[in-house]
């Protein structure tokens, strides 16, 4: 399987339906994304597993087509399960084997020879933070190492996605830092394409470039996350003591772009120094104070509770 | 650290080269799992048991053929090498292929079950075929170590220890598709029946005792009622003797007490495996793993 071309969608859901029963896992998901990180985000029973599974071909939807990395997950299934890493939610390793064994037998599994699965068990379980410890069962480790241990399995064939089911799920709130920090490096710094679900904004907002947000089976929000603050992006409010309209005056001939907004002053520059030093000096050219000055525009948070309603 | 200096990660690199395909899957779940049935990266805990069976398998061979070569050639190595004929071998250690596949089997799969692996498995290139083929080789690997192998060597003994061994050679080549045949047949009938069993459960103990009345319940029944009903083919009942009854018939000098023929076990012994390999695919057949 060769990358996607530029521009091409990593992950491409069309109308797909999934029902057990009377449940209605999916209901007629759409979805087209070229982020290299994209999270989905949604509570318990929100259709993210069901999401995930089915964009490895282990579930068969009802209705609906999924694409990865343009391979057809219906129809390609095998070649897709060869090619992507999962890390599934539950703990599902074998506890008495090594991390090593467990590594270099994951790696065979999806196609690698064994002399190649030995060697690049080494240098993932080096990546994860186990190398110290990849001669020990896996029965012997805390629930953080036996999570690096599973996201170790799940890059061990260099895939070029690697689909993350709760990656943080049951670690404690260092375990979950050092986890998020590795789910960031993967398309960060190895280039590897990351789906992860989750439950946690903070998770997602850390670790992804958009975040799709399920709901009861549906796309609720669909949303870019930009890691950078307001502040950082050169968005700033401030409330002046003085007269407003001198300091959007002085402001704007500063170059920087204001807009009054019940009360405040909204200040858009450049990026963050330039409208921080835009505003103190149109104060000091308005002879006016400011009383107040934060971050403009809504959090991630804020723009997600809207889109979803 | 100086200001210019700074950290290149080399350790992390791109594969682009060939990949297997389900041969290579199939063939590393079979390695890696008579790894483990064996106890191999494992406590000397899980060793010691397998060893010593696989050991007192070989004993026979070994004990022959040491006897042959301190008698030299003395009037009694005829004795001795007419002692245990190479297809009386099975049924001689009989007991400890029984043991050695109630110790093994369980080990290929229910720790599978039981720590939830299989979905683990599932979500790489691994179907559910390639799962249940993966581990019957798994199963069958181990259990040639006592089937064919000590014959074998004591069929390689007896060529290296003979006044003639080209005649030797000549007279008993036929020999050693035999053994190949015979323990082919009750490594699969073993290896199958054990997996089949230990896949109803993920306790390695539940697996065991289940393989064990199995083997011997049937066959105290069957015994009891072909006696009481004089039929003689309730003794076929005897599930533990089915395959050694019937690899037996490969060899001449064949006798079978119920009368009942080495092809009438040998059609059993498949059928066994048949209903072994049933219970396996819808064990592991289902949707959802």
């Amino acid at each position: 399987m060769t990358e996607p071309a530029e521009g091409a969608p990593l992950i491409e859901v069309e109308g797909v339906t999934k029902r057990y029963g009377k449940i209605v896992a999916l209901d007629d998901v759409s979805i087209a994304t070229t982020d290299r990180a994209v999270g989905l985000l949604g509570a318990n029973g929100a259709g993210k597993s069901t999401l995930m599974r089915s964009m490895l071909g282990l579930i068969r939807p009802d209705a609906g087509r999924i694409r990865v990395m343009g391979i057809d997950a219906g129809r390609r299934s095998w070649d897709i399960r060869r090619r992507l890493g999962y890390m599934p939610e539950h703990s599902c390793l074998p506890l008495g084997m090594t991390a090593r064994d467990l590594v270099v037998h994951m790696g065979e599994l999806r196609g690698l020879p064994r002399r190649e699965a030995v060697l690049r068990a080494s240098e993932v379980l080096f990546q994860v933070g186990l190398e110290e410890e990849r001669s020990r069962l896996i029965r012997t480790f805390s629930v953080g190492m036996r999570q690096r241990t599973n996201l170790a399995q799940a890059i061990v064939h260099s895939p070029s996605l690697v689909i993350l089911d709760e990656p943080t799920n049951g670690l404690d709130p260092a375990g979950r830092d050092e986890m998020l920090a590795l789910v960031r490096r993967l398309s960060a710094e190895l280039g590897i394409a990351v789906v992860m679900s989750s439950h946690v904004l903070e998770d997602v907002a850390r670790t992804c470039d958009s975040v799709i947000v399920l709901r009861d089976g549906r796309v609720a929000a669909t949303q870019r996350v930009d890691r950078r603050t307001a502040v950082e992006r050169g968005d700033v409010r401030v409330r002046v003591v003085g007269d407003p309209d001198a300091f959007a005056a002085a402001a704007r001939a500063l170059g920087l772009t204001v807009r009054a907004d019940d009360g405040w002053l909204h200040v858009v520059g450049a990026d963050a120094d330039a409208v921080l030093r835009g505003v103190r000096d149109a104060a000091v050219r308005s002879d006016t104070g400011l009383r107040e000055l934060g971050q403009a525009g809504p959090t991630l948070e804020e723009t997600l509770i809207g889109a979803i309603g | 650290m100086s200001e210019q200096a700074r950290v290149v990660d080399v350790a992390f690199s791109r594969y682009d080269g060939p990949r297997g395909g389900r041969g290579g899957a199939i063939w590393s779940l079979a390695h890696w799992s008579a790894l483990r049935a064996l106890g191999a990266r494992r406590g000397w805990k899980a060793k010691v048991i397998p060893i010593a069976l696989t050991l007192l398998a070989f004993a026979p061979a070994l004990v022959i053929l040491g006897l042959r070569a301190l008698l030299g050639t003395s009037s009694l190595t005829n004795q001795v090498s007419k002692a245990l004929p190479i297809g009386d071998y099975e049924t001689a250690i009989a007991i400890v292929i029984l043991v050695f596949s109630v110790v093994v089997t369980p080990e290929l799969v229910c720790p599978d079950r039981r720590d939830r692996t299989l979905s683990l498995y599932f979500s790489t290139a691994v179907s559910r075929a390639d799962y249940v083929v993966g581990k019957a080789l798994g199963a069958l690997l181990p259990m040639l170590l006592v089937t064919i192998a000590p014959p074998l060597l004591l069929w390689t003994g007896d060529l290296l220890f003979a006044h003639h061994p080209l005649g030797y050679f000549q007279q008993h080549s036929g020999d050693v598709p035999k053994v190949i045949a015979a323990g082919l047949l009750i490594a699969g009938f073993y290896g199958l029946t054990g997996l089949a069993i230990s896949s109803l459960t993920g306790r390695r103990a539940f697996a065991i005792g289940g393989y064990l009345a199995f083997l011997i319940v049937p066959t105290i029944i069957g015994g009891i009622l072909a006696h009481a009903l004089n039929e003689r083919f309730l003794r076929l009942l005897a599930f533990a003797a089915v395959p050694l009854q019937a690899s037996r018939g490969l060899f001449p000098g064949y006798t079978d007490r119920g009368n009942i023929g080495p092809w009438v076990w040998a059609a059993t012994a498949v059928e066994l495996m048949v209903v072994a390999i049933a219970v396996l695919a819808i064990r592991y057949g289902r949707d959802e793993p």
